[in-house]
């Protein structure tokens, strides 16, 4: 079929027709499962569909930023083909990393539980907003160099230092990233870049900013002293025990392929002076 | 390798796949915006090769998506012709792709929006309307300044469009939904007599009712002095727009993105 046949109408297999259905709008119910089955159009049961099926799961959960389980794909391919669960997936896996540059990667052996990652590196991973649009993203770096700098962990005073340098201030909305406090308490947390947690014996209580399992996943410790180094106009040497660090996180991950790209992040990111008061507070 | 992944390894690169990452991030983009992207993917992971034009490129990858049911798909505002892109699946109930953002309660306030706008003779829904209808959503129990919230929340999105207090569909929502809007809707759709797609607002002839996109209406009547119903030729009573400029876009985008450039700067 051409591409123009196809668009004409949808896969006869989600028409969920039940506006309502106990999952609301949810795609992946019982409902349009069962109805699927009734649809003579499709071949039901290839394999083809099956895997077809499970990327555009795995692309729904990509974009919730939820990891997915032996069960929701069971859920999603039916029970009847538990066997071939393998084979389905390695397919899909396959084309979530050629053609989306998506990993599947399985975090949890003993519950079969997978995480989606992106393997492009950090770049734009955020929504554009504004036209010359400073992606949330460098915001992302900003915060990820205070907490290396500070020794792998930040409070959130430390933090808050930084961003009111650059008018970011909690509860006040700014015209690009929105709130502020519940960007980086809140989205990046969920996002699996950042983890905030309260210290232990704080008192009273207070709470410190870590890398989250998602930047360890996505850049590295060595790239992002380069960045800083770069908006500081020097040299990552200049950092020697922070160097040292990235070195020895280099020499862990091996032979980890280049996953971060700065591709001109830096130019229109903050001004220079900006930038030196972040490292001397990082510092 | 399976004969789908083989087509995907030979046209997929970096560059093709920082592009569907990116282009799944924004949900839609206008065409300057999709040809920076373009650019700013080859500028990443290949900065040497030369820019492909941007029709063979999005049909490269759509040969590739053909087998997953997904589709780079190119459509125009309804209001003003600008074209605009989105990454469509077709086999789920686009509704799904709001999930990521919205709550079951405001799907819910979106799907009773859309109810209205099919409803009504001009493809508008009244806020007013849409807010009076808050105590019969699913979900969590939402009160109407919520809701007019969440309405903004829509605009934001670029699933709505609000014009003077009323509310109509996005190109985007349109893009994404128009085989869901045929299908859930059948008796209240509504057809351009030009183009043939689904047509939500636009100008009707008074005398046999046939109706037209903005877009279309400009396009069939350009330097047409004496406009005339394409289907009963009567004479067509309503303002002809402009036909849709990319140029003079850019000319007025430049101008506007210098002046906030400057504003910033006096902080």
């Amino acid at each position: 079929e051409t591409p123009e046949q196809l668009s004409g109408r949808s896969a006869p297999w989600f028409q969920s027709q039940d506006p309502e259905g106990s999952e609301g709008l949810g795609v992946w119910s019982r409902t349009s499962v069962q109805q699927r089955e009734q649809c003579p159009d499709v071949p039901v049961g290839s394999l083809d569909e099956k895997v077809t099926l499970l990327v555009q799961f795995l692309l729904h959960k990509y974009q919730m930023k939820e990891p997915i389980t032996e069960a929701d794909m069971l859920d999603v391919v039916i029970k009847e083909y538990k066997d071939d669960i393998p084979e389905i997936l390695k397919r899909a896996s396959e084309h979530m990393e050629l053609v989306f540059g998506v990993d599947v990667k399985e975090v949890d052996p003993t519950s079969h539980s997978y995480a989606l990652v992106n393997k492009l590196g950090l770049t734009y991973d955020a929504r554009l907003s504004g036209d010359e649009g400073m992606p949330k993203t460098s915001l992302l770096l900003i915060i990820l160099g205070v907490i290396f700098m500070k020794g792998n962990r930040a409070t959130e005073e430390e933090i808050w230092e930084v961003l009111n340098m650059m008018d970011l201030h909690s509860g006040k909305e700014h015209f690009m990233f929105g709130e502020p406090r519940k960007f980086i308490t809140k989205d990046l947390v969920q996002q699996k870049y950042l983890e905030y947690c309260q210290v232990p014996d704080g008192d009273p209580p207070c709470y410190e900013f870590l890398w989250g399992p998602r930047a360890h996943a996505e850049t590295n410790k060595m790239k992002l002293l380069e960045f800083l180094s770069k908006i500081h106009e020097s040299d990552p040497r200049c950092f020697p025990s922070q160097y040292q660090e990235a070195l020895r996180d280099e020499a862990e991950r091996q032979l980890l392929p280049p996953l971060f790209s700065l591709n001109g992040s830096v130019g229109w990111l903050v001004e220079p002076n900006l930038a030196q008061n972040i490292l001397i507070i990082g510092m | 390798m399976h004969s789908s992944t083989r087509k995907a390894a030979a046209i997929m690169t970096d560059v093709h796949r920082r592009f569907l990452q990116l282009l799944m991030t924004h949900g839609v983009l206008e065409e300057w915006e999709i040809k920076r992207l373009q650019k700013h993917c080859y500028k990443v992971h290949d900065c040497n090769a030369t820019v492909e034009k941007l029709e063979d490129f999005i049909n490269n990858i759509n040969s590739v998506l053909e087998s997953l049911y997904i589709e780079i798909k190119k459509g125009v505002t309804e209001d003003d012709g600008r074209p605009i892109y989105a990454l469509v699946n077709l086999a789920t109930t686009p509704i799904s792709k709001m999930a990521t953002d919205f709550a079951e309660n405001e799907l819910d306030l979106f799907r009773k929006a859309l109810d209205l706008i099919m409803d009504s003779e001009t493809g508008f829904a009244s806020s007013t309307n849409i807010l009076n209808l808050v105590d019969q959503l699913k979900g969590k129990k939402m009160r109407k300044k919520e809701a007019e919230q969440v309405l903004q929340k829509f605009a934001q999105n670029k699933w709505l469009i609000e014009k003077e207090g009323e509310f109509t569909l996005h190109g985007r929502a349109i893009l994404e939904m128009e085989q869901y809007i045929r299908e859930t809707y059948p008796d209240s759709v509504k057809i351009c007599n030009i183009c043939h797609s689904l047509l939500i607002q636009g100008q009707s002839c008074e005398t046999c009712g046939i109706r037209m996109h903005l877009p279309c209406v400009a396009k069939y009547f350009k330097s047409n002095s004496e406009p005339r119903c394409p289907h009963c030729n009567d004479y067509w009573p309503h303002e002809i727009p402009e036909v849709f400029d990319p140029e003079k876009e850019r000319e007025a985008g430049i101008s506007k993105s210098n002046r906030r450039s400057l504003r910033s700067r006096q902080h």
